[in-house]
């Protein structure tokens, strides 16, 4: 085909980037740390094959990315810098979605202490909690939902200890089959119990309730609700907080999954998260309230009095 | 992820209202290549052309559609210019826009049935699919995945709610006005350089000016104070705009006059001829008056020009009372 560029040389994914290793396989596929060689610029480039039929790029796939390069300039979300669309040794179109690089993640971090007795300092605790609450307040005032936070989504400078979230949306414009590792489920253990029992209407309070359980994660060091099966996660999460019924949570009954549990008492919080702080387990228990519409939203959670004491200026 | 030009996001936020003024600058020409391009008459004349090509095959689509084309159009010419406009070449890449458009939209057409008369059209050239993949794939790279286009339509809800307009009929019929000024003026080589955001304010003043001239000082001021908005650019816009209102007000009157002499367009006749020649204007102004108030309006703006200030807008006002008084007696 004849070029219409205007002597513009756009290089492919392979002869812009150096790729030095493979840092991870996620939900969508590979993942490389990489140095754009133009500028020397590390990078996290990730490769993801089209599932493309006769249309070409898929409309999702369009309207994700798409979605991605508008939220790129907010400082709590990793930045979409590029996209770079190429082809693979079988033909395949191939594309290259070039975010900035962050040394770690809160899943590596929350393992790095791994001495009986170390804690994450509470100061840092509340710091990364309120840039969770920031990030994600920013996401929902976009209508944006995640829907697949977790720790291992949640990138961070160590230097710096910024936070930024990750993978938006990306876990769903690609389907890409999710490969399995039988040792850990982890996309069950942050999930609502409204997704749980088969809501089809999914809200804000969703991601919420995912910031509930790695706000408890922090201050533990372990997961909340580790559940290894959906009843499993189900039974976990009503074992600590009682089996809802209608008066705590109207509709509850009626969702698709509903089943007869046993029934449980709800027990206090600060059993399950020892050495949190009075008003920290208030505001745990307004993330990890049952009925969606009564969850804390992220702003007003970015408000609560647990955060008075925070220096937000850099934040 | 559903995608309406209004709402580019989802939800219509205050914390989003400040995000998309910030990051309205990725989905647009920029003011630099709006001069690269004023610098070169032959990608004038192709985007003049192509915009036909787009309009032409994408007439039996939604209007919004062809607007997003050639949004993506505008910003694929401010990125790469067009160095070798051969017929084939212009057509793919109308072809290829209004792919992406149609991708972006959640239309109620299936895709291969767009791309099937998309091909049918006008028996012209039918490309292979991967011809076209391939453009799509050198516009989305010129513009860098950002297909989520900000436009004029995505600040206008915001400008109407600053006028105190939300929810009111006002509102409505402002918007619909304005978003008529904007799909039109998307043509104007003229309007290149300016925000999306600029246009939305200069098109909702437009159409206050022109459907609610009384109004119009006070939501003047609604615009101008916000911090968002840089009053010296709606000014400017705004004589772009209103240039544009008004060419196309006169060639829709020559053309009334040119079709037929029925008695309105005898009216509109009178109208030019009286002006031309300064005389009887208040009373030919004044019989419009009567047969038909809302075109009065625009009328009134033209002569208020004429004379300048309020004076004859109060004047007429006057003598059209009294004509009433008198037809009673």
């Amino acid at each position: 085909m004849e070029k219409t560029g205007a002597g513009v040389v756009v290089l492919s994914a392979k002869e812009a980037f150096e790729k030095l290793e493979k840092v991870g396989e996620g939900t969508y596929g590979k993942v490389y740390r990489a140095r754009e060689k133009a500028t020397g610029k590390i990078v996290a480039l990730k490769k993801t094959r089209l599932h493309e039929d006769q249309d070409g790029v898929p409309p999702t796939t369009l309207r994700e990315v798409s979605i991605l390069r508008m939220l790129s300039r907010d400082p709590h979300v990793v930045s979409l810098m590029d996209v770079k669309q190429g082809q693979n040794k079988e033909g395949k179109t191939v594309l290259y979605l070039v975010f900035e690089y962050m040394d770690t993640d809160l899943k590596k971090f929350i393992r790095s202490f791994d001495q009986p007795g170390q804690n994450i300092p509470p100061e840092t605790i509340k710091s990364l909690m309120y840039q969770l609450c920031k990030g994600i307040a920013f996401c929902h005032g976009h209508g944006i939902l995640h829907r697949d936070l977790k720790p291992h989504n949640l990138l961070m400078d160590r230097k710096t200890m910024m936070l930024k979230i990750a993978d938006l949306g990306l876990a769903r414009a690609f389907t890409v089959p999710i490969k399995k590792y039988t040792h850990e489920i982890l996309t069950l253990w942050y999930r609502a119990p409204e997704v749980l029992l088969g809501a089809t209407h999914y809200s804000m309070a969703v991601d919420i309730w995912s910031v509930g359980c790695i706000f408890a994660e922090l201050v533990t060091r372990r997961a909340l609700f580790p559940g290894d099966s959906e009843l499993q996660q189900l039974l976990h999460i009503f074992r600590l907080l009682g089996t809802p019924n209608e008066e705590v949570w109207p509709g509850v009954s009626k969702l698709k999954d509903w089943h007869e549990y046993p029934q449980w008492n709800s027990q206090s919080l600060s059993t399950a998260v020892p050495g949190l702080e009075e008003l920290g387990l208030d505001l745990l228990s307004q993330m990890l309230e049952y009925e969606p519409s009564k969850r804390i939203s992220a702003k007003k959670a970015m408000e609560h009095a647990y955060f008075d004491d925070l220096d937000k200026r850099n934040l | 992820m559903e995608f309406d030009l209004e709402n580019p996001f989802e939800n219509l936020h205050s914390d989003a209202v400040s995000y998309l003024f910030l990051i309205e600058s990725d989905h647009t020409p920029s003011q630099n290549h709006s001069q690269t391009l004023k610098a070169r008459d032959l990608d004038i004349s192709v985007r003049r052309e192509l915009i036909s090509l787009i309009s032409q095959l994408s007439c039996a689509l939604d209007p919004v559609l062809s607007y997003l084309a050639i949004n993506y159009l505008d910003r694929f010419l401010a990125n790469q210019g067009i160095l070798q406009p051969k017929p084939w070449v212009l057509r793919l890449i109308a072809v290829s826009c209004i792919s992406l458009a149609v991708k972006m939209m959640r239309t109620e057409y299936p895709f291969t049935d767009v791309q099937a008369l998309l091909n049918q059209s006008d028996g012209g050239i039918i490309f292979e699919t991967q011809t076209i993949q391939r453009m799509e794939a050198l516009i989305l790279g010129a513009l860098q995945w950002r297909m989520r286009s900000i436009t004029p339509f995505s600040f206008v809800a915001f400008f109407i709610a600053l006028m105190g307009l939300k929810d009111l009929p006002m509102g409505q019929v402002l918007k619909n006005r304005a978003s008529e000024i904007i799909f039109k003026s998307q043509r104007e080589i003229r309007l290149w350089g300016f925000k999306p955001s600029i246009i939305a304010a200069s098109a909702l003043l437009c159409a206050s000016h022109e459907l609610f001239p009384f109004q119009y000082p006070s939501f003047l001021k609604a615009i101008s104070d916000s911090s968002y908005v840089n009053k010296e650019s709606v000014e400017q816009c705004y004589k772009v705009i209103q240039d544009i209102a008004i060419e196309e007000e006169y060639s829709s009157a020559l053309n009334g006059v040119s079709s037929s002499d029925t008695p309105i367009n005898v009216l509109d006749h009178h109208f030019l001829s009286s002006e031309s020649q300064k005389t009887n204007g208040i009373t030919v102004a004044n019989t419009i008056a009567v047969s038909s108030p809302l075109r009065d309006l625009k009328r009134r703006k033209i002569t208020g020009c004429g004379c300048g200030g309020n004076n004859p807008t109060i004047h007429n006002s006057r003598i059209q009372f009294s004509h009433a008084k008198e037809s009673e007696k």
